[in-house]
């Protein structure tokens, strides 16, 4: 593009534009490109974390890992926990959504009750959660006994595959308000009139629910499901906190190996590893999820 | 001194040209309206003009004033947005003396002059309102007052009627008028609407894809439209246009297309015989008399008259009007007749020239 | 009536299942020790007690990991949105080479797994001598923080007409004046809901904290609560479920006075994208 000589007032806009952006700029450099791109040159060396010595060994890091079956026991448990708390999630957003949709008494009550999990720290929920799950005093097991459920008292978090359902459900717990805000938000910009011309052609609750309001959802589905498998595959808080990633290695998540190896087993170049390879993984819902905001912003 | 110059200004965005070689000189107290579709051009050169868009290359004159380095807030202009865009925090009060504070004159003053902006378009009452709490009309008038109260050398109004209703937007047309009668004051109205620029201007400047096609006034530009496209955009209903071909005989030219021979005026010596357009308004298409005939396809009644669509041979339509005591029946076979002397010949394509000899 | 009433029946009791462990925590928090180990549990403590919150802030360090989050959350509140109104006014409101690039790279960030960023900031802590400070977690916690108050603030900031700075612009005003006068104004309710929501970010924020930060002296809420469970000889539901509800204090605060700007920015940031 040519640039004639006289756009000076356009080139100082420019100059002022990024003199704001400015301190963004050296903020993320320092805190987010330089630690990132250090990460990668991490993983090319193996270094002990107490002393930070060690040296340089190429790409042996990756080849362990590969041949490692820890690794694939934790992307394997990280898939089993994404899927499972993701698809609860939506479900039951989507339901709860569709529920305080509908004039209900105290309906922002309602609202505020459901967000409430959403935002309060995981520290909390799960300290909450492991109360509820008390093998000898929590309530969870008192309800079941006395209702004639089970006779012995459950083990939510130290057997399997209990752990994992547990988790799976806490997360689903945790998450599922961001759902149902997203879900209302839209729901409500769905023109009645749409629900009347169904109605009028005659169409039930159900077909008007999968003929009119689930092709609504569809765009704001999408980017909730992208957002949140993205969130999900790299949660720590909750799951270091809720099981540690036990018994043994049943509930590890890559996060959670990426911790241990770099601060109980002080292997930082291998941790870099995993953190990587794992970035790897992340980067193809990253990018679809960044080509489908683009495609939004530019129509 | 404050006319406005375009000079071979052009403006590209990302690949797309909006406005291509501009050239327009309007002169000191001129009303002049940029007309045009949407996408032509015509807002991104009000913006230029502003100093809120910048010309990739060209001069733009306030006066004797080269203005493309100027900050907007330098131009000894004032703009009145299609939105209005009134400050939503700011009282009407507030909004109108804020570009007197900006230009740092003494309270008292502005006061002053607030209060005399708000007398002349009856906005004193609502001085301590919030335009939210103001309907589209009166916040239409405070964005005008906002404008007012500055006493700029040129007045600049993007599409300002065109969120108001009907009645109001007649209403304010006439204002308007009275308003640059008064002021005396070089103004640049943007509009899509053909019956704004018609009535307003001195005159208007139509565009088309950035480029300028005619500058002129509205008579001028209702009567000899430089080319087609200006022909078909300006008035209602609008002009009849029916391709076909022209040919020269000894008697002169003529046109012809399906259903229709037609002796035309005289043309301009680089008409060539071939593909070619003929334009008829509709008020020179009379029905009920003459040697032409054609079946009555639709009629509508607007009640001080009729529009009436013919359907000629080939596919060929025409609209004519007839006074409301003449109400032909829908498919009757009618005879008519057009004045041959007020017809227009263009050249082929959207754009192609008027060719009559007196343009 | 009758559907309206099993209707309204069955969505407070999808509710309430949703909202009892709240419940719960602030029910064991007001039980006295002795209750809590009754079979079967009351629902309601028979004879409810504050001793486990005297207990929390007389004899533990509860209320320096307070202070710490309270001034951690408020520091890092303050630095990012200080940056990212100035970095949105940016990416929003101008043109120059890039811009659209580093729209796409503040989204990428936005998204970036923290364990990724921990190992080198671990590292470039200990370098410059700042582990174990309560700087070091405000600076750790711009990585998530920055990213996220842009991307909100960006949709706020387009949501502003782009005449009403135009017409600063006619009307005298410069770019920083228009900024002032103008958009700073009408951004105010999206830089609220923004800063609600990163403090509540810092505020929740644990693994920076687990990994940066090993000293009590500067302990935020997360780690340190943590620690009493993990620390203490056995285990005293009712003390931590006290600081549970103690630590979510300011949430429900925020919630009950800023419900309008929470949900607001809820509604930008998810559905928006």
């Amino acid at each position: 593009m040519s640039r004639s000589p006289q756009a000076l007032l356009e080139r100082r806009y420019a100059r002022l534009g990024l003199l704001l952006i400015a301190p963004t700029i050296v903020v993320f450099c320092a805190v987010i490109v330089y630690p990132l791109l250090a990460a990668i040159y991490l993983s090319l060396f193996q270094l002990y974390t107490p002393t930070l010595e060690g040296s340089f060994v190429g790409i042996s890091n990756y080849r362990d890992l590969l041949a490692r079956g820890e690794f694939w026991i934790s992307l394997r448990n990280t898939l089993v926990w994404t899927v499972g708390t993701l698809s609860l999630q939506i479900v039951l957003g989507i339901g709860m959504a569709l529920m305080l949709h509908q004039a209900v008494w105290f309906r922002s009550l309602a609202r505020s009750l459901i967000l409430f999990p959403y935002f309060v720290s995981t520290v909390v929920a799960v300290l909450v959660w492991r109360w509820l799950f008390n093998d000898l005093y929590g309530i969870l097991n008192h309800m079941l006994i006395g209702s004639g459920v089970v006779d012995m008292p459950v083990d939510y978090l130290g057997s399997m595959p209990n752990a994992m359902i547990s988790m799976i459900l806490v997360g689903a717990w945790k998450y599922f308000p961001f759902v149902v805000i997203a879900v209302l938000a839209r729901l409500q910009t769905i023109p009645d009139a749409l629900y009347e011309a169904a109605r009028i052609d005659g169409a039930g609750p159900i077909a008007r629910f999968f003929d009119v309001t689930l092709p609504q959802l569809r765009d704001v589905l999408v980017v909730i499901i992208l957002l949140r498998a993205i969130w999900d595959f790299k949660e720590f808080d909750l799951i270091f906190l809720l099981t540690g990633g036990g018994p043994v290695i049943s509930t590890q998540t890559l996060p959670l190996l990426v911790y241990k190896e770099a601060f109980a087993l002080n292997q930082m170049g291998m941790a870099a590893a995993y953190a990587v390879v794992m970035m790897a993984i992340m980067l193809v819902f990253m990018i679809v999820y960044i080509r489908q905001t683009r495609e939004k912003e530019a129509s | 001194m404050a006319g406005v110059t375009f000079s071979r200004v052009r403006k590209e965005f990302a690949g797309f040209l909006a406005v291509e070689g501009l050239d327009l000189t309007i002169e000191e107290g001129e009303f002049v309206s940029l007309l045009g579709p949407s996408g032509c051009g015509k807002t991104t050169t009000l913006r230029m003009l502003a100093g809120l868009e910048f010309p990739t290359s060209g001069e733009i004159r306030i006066g004797d004033r080269l203005v493309n380095d100027v900050p907007p807030g330098q131009r000894d202009i004032a703009m009145v947005f299609q939105s209005y865009a009134l400050y939503p925090h700011m009282t009407v009060g507030r909004n109108m003396e804020y570009p007197l504070k900006k230009r740092g004159l003494p309270k008292a003053e502005r006061k002053a002059k607030v209060a005399k902006a708000a007398d002349m378009l009856q906005l004193t009452e609502l001085l301590d309102r919030k335009p939210s709490q103001l309907s589209g009309g009166q916040q239409q008038r405070v964005a005008l007052g906002r404008a007012l109260v500055r006493d700029p050398q040129v007045f600049l109004l993007d599409e300002p009627l065109s969120n108001l209703d009907a009645k109001l937007r007649g209403y304010m047309r006439a204002e308007l008028v009275e308003l640059h009668a008064r002021l005396g004051r070089t103004m640049v109205y943007v509009t899509h609407d053909q019956l704004e620029a018609m009535t307003m201007s001195n005159r208007i400047a139509i565009m088309l894809a950035g480029d300028l096609q005619q500058f002129a006034p509205p008579q001028e530009v209702y009567r000899r439209p430089a080319n087609r496209f200006v022909a078909s955009f300006i008035g209602t209903p609008s002009m009849n246009l029916i391709d076909g071909q022209l040919s020269r005989s000894d008697a002169g030219w003529h046109f012809t297309s399906p259903g229709l021979t037609l002796p035309v005026p005289a043309l301009r010596d680089s008409a060539k015989a071939g593909d070619a357009c003929l334009g008829v308004r509709p008020e020179h298409v009379h029905l009920g008399h003459g040697d032409l005939q054609a079946k009555v396809q639709l009629v509508e009644q607007t009640g001080h008259e009729n529009i009436v669509v013919l359907d000629v041979a080939g596919g060929n339509r025409l609209t004519g009007r007839t006074p409301s005591s003449q109400v032909p029946q829908m498919s009757e076979a009618i005879n008519y007749r057009i004045d041959s002397d007020q017809v227009h010949v263009f050249g082929p394509g959207d754009t192609g020239a008027r060719l009559n000899a007196d343009g | 009536m009758m559907r309206r009433l099993l209707f309204n029946l069955m969505v407070w009791s999808a509710v309430l299942i949703v909202a009892f462990p709240l419940f719960w925590m602030v029910v064991t928090s007001l039980k006295p020790q002795l209750e809590l180990w009754a079979r079967p549990p009351a629902f309601l403590p028979i004879e409810p007690t504050v001793e486990h919150y005297v207990t929390l802030l007389q004899d533990t360090n509860f209320l320096v990991y307070f202070r710490n989050s309270i001034f951690l959350s408020t520091a890092t509140t303050l630095v990012v949105i200080g940056v990212a109104t100035l970095g949105a006014y940016s990416l929003v409101r101008f043109t120059y080479r890039g811009r659209e690039s580093l729209a796409m790279l503040v989204l990428f960030t936005y998204l970036l797994p923290s364990v990724v960023l921990i190992l080198p900031l671990y590292l470039m802590m200990v370098k410059l001598g700042l582990a174990n400070t309560l700087f070091s977690l405000v600076l750790a916690y711009t990585t998530f923080a920055l990213p996220y108050a842009l991307w909100l603030l960006r949709s706020f900031m387009a949501g502003i007409p782009e005449d009403l700075e135009s017409a600063a612009l006619v009307d005298g005003a410069s770019r920083m004046g228009a900024f002032r006068d103008v958009i700073f104004p009408q951004l105010l309710p999206g830089i609220i809901s923004t800063a609600l929501f990163t403090f509540i970010l810092s505020w929740n924020e644990y693994l920076f904290a687990l990994v940066l930060v090993n000293s009590d002296a500067s302990r935020p809420l997360t780690t340190g609560v943590m620690n009493m469970l993990i620390s203490s000889f056995n285990i005293e539901w009712s003390l931590l479920m006290a600081a549970s509800v103690m630590m979510s204090v300011p949430l429900i605060i925020a919630f009950a006075f800023l419900q309008k700007y929470l949900t607001r920015g809820f509604g930008a940031g998810a559905v928006k994208g």
